[in-house]
């Protein structure tokens, strides 16, 4: 419940990254453009025996690193990370403000398993001479210690896990830190998730991960609730959302994209990866009530939607039952693909993007929704002014959260 | 391995894990500390020197050597007592 006298928390800056577009600018016009980075993956690591399908980033922009300076062998999610970091950061301004007031909190847990596979391959036999960097980098807290000396952070840093709800349990540690007063500032990050083929053959032999039936047909094997969906694509992504007490913001050029009005982490009480229709509807239940909202003021979901054959079906009964086939509903990761720890991060800023662009991205291959009574934004984007919306992450393990997000 | 090889060896090592010192012409007096290279730096170098011999030796063995002549003549004991 909304505690009357916690300060309200905004978003003032983003970043993201991901094969769509790189920027929050190259970010939207993918999105709005639905485009297509779908392929058999080609990332070392990524295939062995296999040919597993997935949006892949292209080169990292060397310039976007001259923060990594000094800063070597870091793992390819560490160096996203920056990269994604330094856009959120230049977006708030944070350069003007005291870094021991700034935060930072990374979403995601064993984040960089191709390195590690590589490392295996690499030094298995003759483990003598591992590479001594290993001993950083295969700790996640890595990501946090390239983060934090590359930007000069000195408030707090650490990284929580929440499998595919990653994203949104950083947002909701940050807000925590925010409201406790440990920071001024806190910088939500989600990671981007390095899977090597180890996960992806585990992926797909849990039947998580799709496409068999589109492995000759990249481009149409992402299909969030359409009726021929089989499962999640992979898509490398990171995104950061810079969060801060709507009392100390005000910064000169920092324009708040939304308040988070209200969110809500609930779990199954199950530790497999299906999905949980009760979990489900009380996270969406308790975020509305906590930010004050009737479902009927929803305007806008932006929802887990992964492709999965269960998972879609379970979200949008419990999205129904919420009150909630009225408002927009589209799926950002028939775009992106799943980018796991990512997702949650990275749906928050595509959600406030279009909040403040006034237009929603269409659903990539939606094109036999499995229940026609939602107001699906499919083939075309569509104009519209956003006030507030529903944000929803879900991870395996029983994880449930939603996060409402409320324009200023 | 002679003593030139393993100077040269240390080298590219050297300019692997630091690429700033790609054109740098290295001495034997000079110092990875000084060159710029911090301990977790001297760690790879030194690890990717002793793969490229397959030399396997207790690290301690290696404490001592204040340059890069030092640490090639240290090197070229282990090797050939090896």
């Amino acid at each position: 419940m909304k505690n009357s006298t916690a300060p309200d928390i905004l978003i003032t800056g983003v970043g993201v990254t991901s094969a769509c577009g790189v920027g929050k600018d190259a970010f939207l016009a993918g999105l709005l453009a639905a485009k297509n980075s779908y392929g058999v993956m080609q990332r070392p690591g990524r295939q062995r025996g296999s040919q597993f399908l997935g949006a892949e980033l292209a080169a990292l922009d060397a310039q976007g690193l001259t923060c990594m300076q000094g800063i070597r062998r870091a793992s390819f999610a560490a160096q996203v990370a920056a990269l994604t970091l330094h856009e959120a950061w230049r977006d708030a301004r944070l350069d003007s403000v005291d870094p021991a007031r700034i935060g930072l909190v990374i979403g995601g847990s064993n984040l960089q398993q191709r390195d590690l596979v590589q490392a295996v391959e690499a030094h298995g036999s003759r483990p003598q001479y591992m590479r001594p960097t290993y001993a950083l980098t295969f700790m996640d807290t890595d990501v946090c210690g390239i983060c934090t000396q590359a930007f000069g952070i000195r408030g707090a840093a650490s990284t929580v896990g929440g499998a595919s709800a990653s994203g949104h349990i950083a947002v909701v540690h940050a807000m925590q830190a925010l409201r406790d007063g440990q920071v001024d500032f806190c910088i939500a990050v989600g990671g981007l998730m390095d899977v090597s083929y180890l996960e992806c053959h585990a992926f797909r032999s849990i039947g998580a991960m799709g496409s068999d039936r589109y492995a000759d047909a990249p481009a149409l094997a992402c299909r969030p609730f359409d009726r021929q969906r089989d499962g999640f694509i992979y898509g490398e992504a990171c995104g950061a959302i810079v969060l801060e007490r709507a009392t100390s913001a005000g910064r000169d050029g920092v324009t708040p994209y939304a308040r988070v009005s209200g969110h809500s982490v609930v779990m199954d009480g199950n530790r497999n990866p299906d999905p949980s229709y009760d979990g489900e509807v009380r996270a969406i239940r308790t975020a509305l009530s906590q930010a004050r909202i009737d479902a009927a003021h929803i305007e806008y979901v932006n929802p887990h939607g992964s492709g999965s054959v269960v998972g879609d079906e379970t979200e949008l009964r419990a999205l129904a039952c919420c009150g909630l086939t009225h408002a927009w509903i589209n799926a950002t990761k028939s775009i992106t693909g799943h980018g796991l720890s990512a997702a949650g991060a990275l749906e928050i800023v595509a959600t406030v993007l279009q909040m403040r662009a006034g237009v929603l991205h269409p659903t990539r291959n939606l094109e036999e929704p499995i229940d026609p009574g939602f107001n699906w934004v499919s083939a075309q984007p569509v104009a519209v002014k956003v006030r507030r919306a529903l944000n929803l992450s879900f991870g395996f393990g029983g994880i449930n959260s939603a996060i409402c997000l409320e324009g200023l | 391995m002679n003593k030139e090889q393993i100077f040269s060896l240390v080298v590219r090592c050297s300019r692997e894990i630091l690429p700033q010192l790609e054109t740098y012409e290295f001495r034997p007096n000079d110092s990875l500390q000084r060159l710029g290279a911090n301990s977790v730096d001297r760690a790879e170098i030194l690890m990717l020197v002793l793969e490229s011999m397959s030399l396997s030796i207790p690290r301690v063995e290696l404490f001592g050597p204040t340059n890069i002549g030092e640490l090639v003549e240290l090197l070229y004991e282990k090797l050939h007592r090896a």
